[in-house]
């Protein structure tokens, strides 16, 4: 109950809490260890969801003010996970519809011009490995391929295989029944398996990053 | 188990996140269906190559306003259109206390909206009474419009329906006995 109260409190836009009163040195300990606690994990599924830094920047700043706004309404040593990154989820659809221009695009698909369609010359990801298998390409190719998913696919996907979280927990963070966690983290997986078809065969040789 | 259905199943076994029951049925079906096997290493690469990922670590900026949070406050507010602030610099100093301001650009729209409003009427009337010269016979009605038309806050049925008070009676008017208009 007073999770859902804190949860509520958090959730409400940063200007309808009133300004944060002065805290006292304990609440502010309180405050350092959540940030201690969850910030890696909040910048890195921010990060994750939005593939750049900007916007995860934005968006952790911005989970974590609110944290702090509604601190007296946290009890000590209540699990933040589930709300915090539903929060984190939260504000990254409003990142998305404050930003409808922004479209995917897919690279496979060919491009309309007045002088008939052309096609985008996309490197063959298979074809030099020596460069395909160095840490930075993979990441890379990684995020690329989550940012193919949609927002909904994305964020279970982020939650389930990168950050580890059970389905169920999963489900209550993002407030979906525990079904539609699996469908979506089911098609996502073979999304993803497309996009990152050279890296899967690679990693079933034995290949290690 | 169908084929089907065990490939639907395979992502949620990868998790062990199946019933005893189920878990018993797709593994009885992996034993049997090579393509199901396939599929099932596929989503298990798939699935440690995400985990392999290196966790993306907050650069130091982020460290420093997530543990300031008042200060990125501060700035955020002193962000945005220069306007925006404006507007509810000046709402908030009018506006009575312990109204907050959520929305400087949806405030200053309805603001507009009921100025629009208010003075539709006016304008409205303004034009009417114009167009009433030209076309005027009776010299007193000309002379009524063209006043009106010039001055037409002093007309007594605008201003009858501004302030809603149908014994108005208007600076300088001799005031009329009550009834007189029954006559």
């Amino acid at each position: 109950m007073s999770e859902t109260l804190a949860a509520m409190a958090i959730m409400a836009p940063p200007s309808e809490v009133a300004k944060a009163p002065a805290y006292t040195a304990e609440e502010l300990a309180r405050y350092d260890g959540i940030v201690q606690r969850y910030a890696r994990h909040v910048y890195n599924i921010a990060y994750r969801m939005t593939g750049n830094q900007a916007d995860a920047r934005d968006l952790s700043q911005e989970a974590f003010l609110r944290v702090y706004r509604a601190l007296r309404r946290v009890q000590p040593g209540a699990p933040l996970e589930s709300w915090l990154y539903r929060i984190v989820s939260n504000l990254y659809i409003d990142l998305l519809r404050r930003r409808p221009k922004v479209r995917v695009e897919s690279l496979d698909a060919p491009i309309d011009t007045p002088r008939g369609e052309l096609t985008r010359e996309l490197p063959d990801a298979a074809a030099n490995p020596e460069v395909v298998f160095e840490r930075e390409h993979i990441d890379g190719a990684i995020q690329q391929a989550l940012g193919v998913l949609s927002p909904d696919l994305r964020m279970v996907v982020v939650l389930s295989d990168i950050e580890g979280f059970a389905y169920e927990e999963i489900a209550a963070m993002l407030r979906v029944p525990l079904g539609t966690v699996k469908s979506r983290l089911h098609r996502a997986r073979q999304v993803l398996q497309v996009r990152l078809r050279p890296f899967v065969d690679a990693r079933r040789r034995g290949w290690q990053p | 188990m169908n084929h089907h259905r065990a490939g639907r199943l395979l992502s949620a076994y990868l998790d062990s996140e199946l019933t005893a029951a189920e878990t018993r049925a797709v593994h009885a079906h992996l034993l049997d269906c090579a393509a199901c096997r396939e599929a099932y290493e596929n989503l298990r690469a798939g699935r440690e190559l995400l985990a392999g990922l290196p966790a993306a670590e907050p650069p130091a900026e982020v460290w420093a306003a997530i543990h300031n949070p008042e200060l990125r406050a501060s700035s955020a507010e002193a962000e945005g259109a220069p306007w925006m602030s404006a507007v509810r610099a000046i709402l908030v100093r009018f506006a009575p206390r312990r109204i907050t301001v959520r929305r400087p650009a949806w405030a200053l729209a309805a603001i507009l909206v009921v100025l629009a409003l208010a003075a539709l009427p006016l304008v409205k009337g303004t034009v009417d009474r114009l167009h009433a010269t030209e076309i005027g016979v009776d010299l007193y009605v000309h002379d009524h419009a063209m006043q009106m038309g010039t001055a037409p806050l002093v007309d007594r049925a605008y201003v009858g329906l501004v302030a809603g008070d149908a014994e108005l009676v208007l600076a300088g008017e001799t005031p009329r006995p009550v009834g007189d208009g029954a006559r």
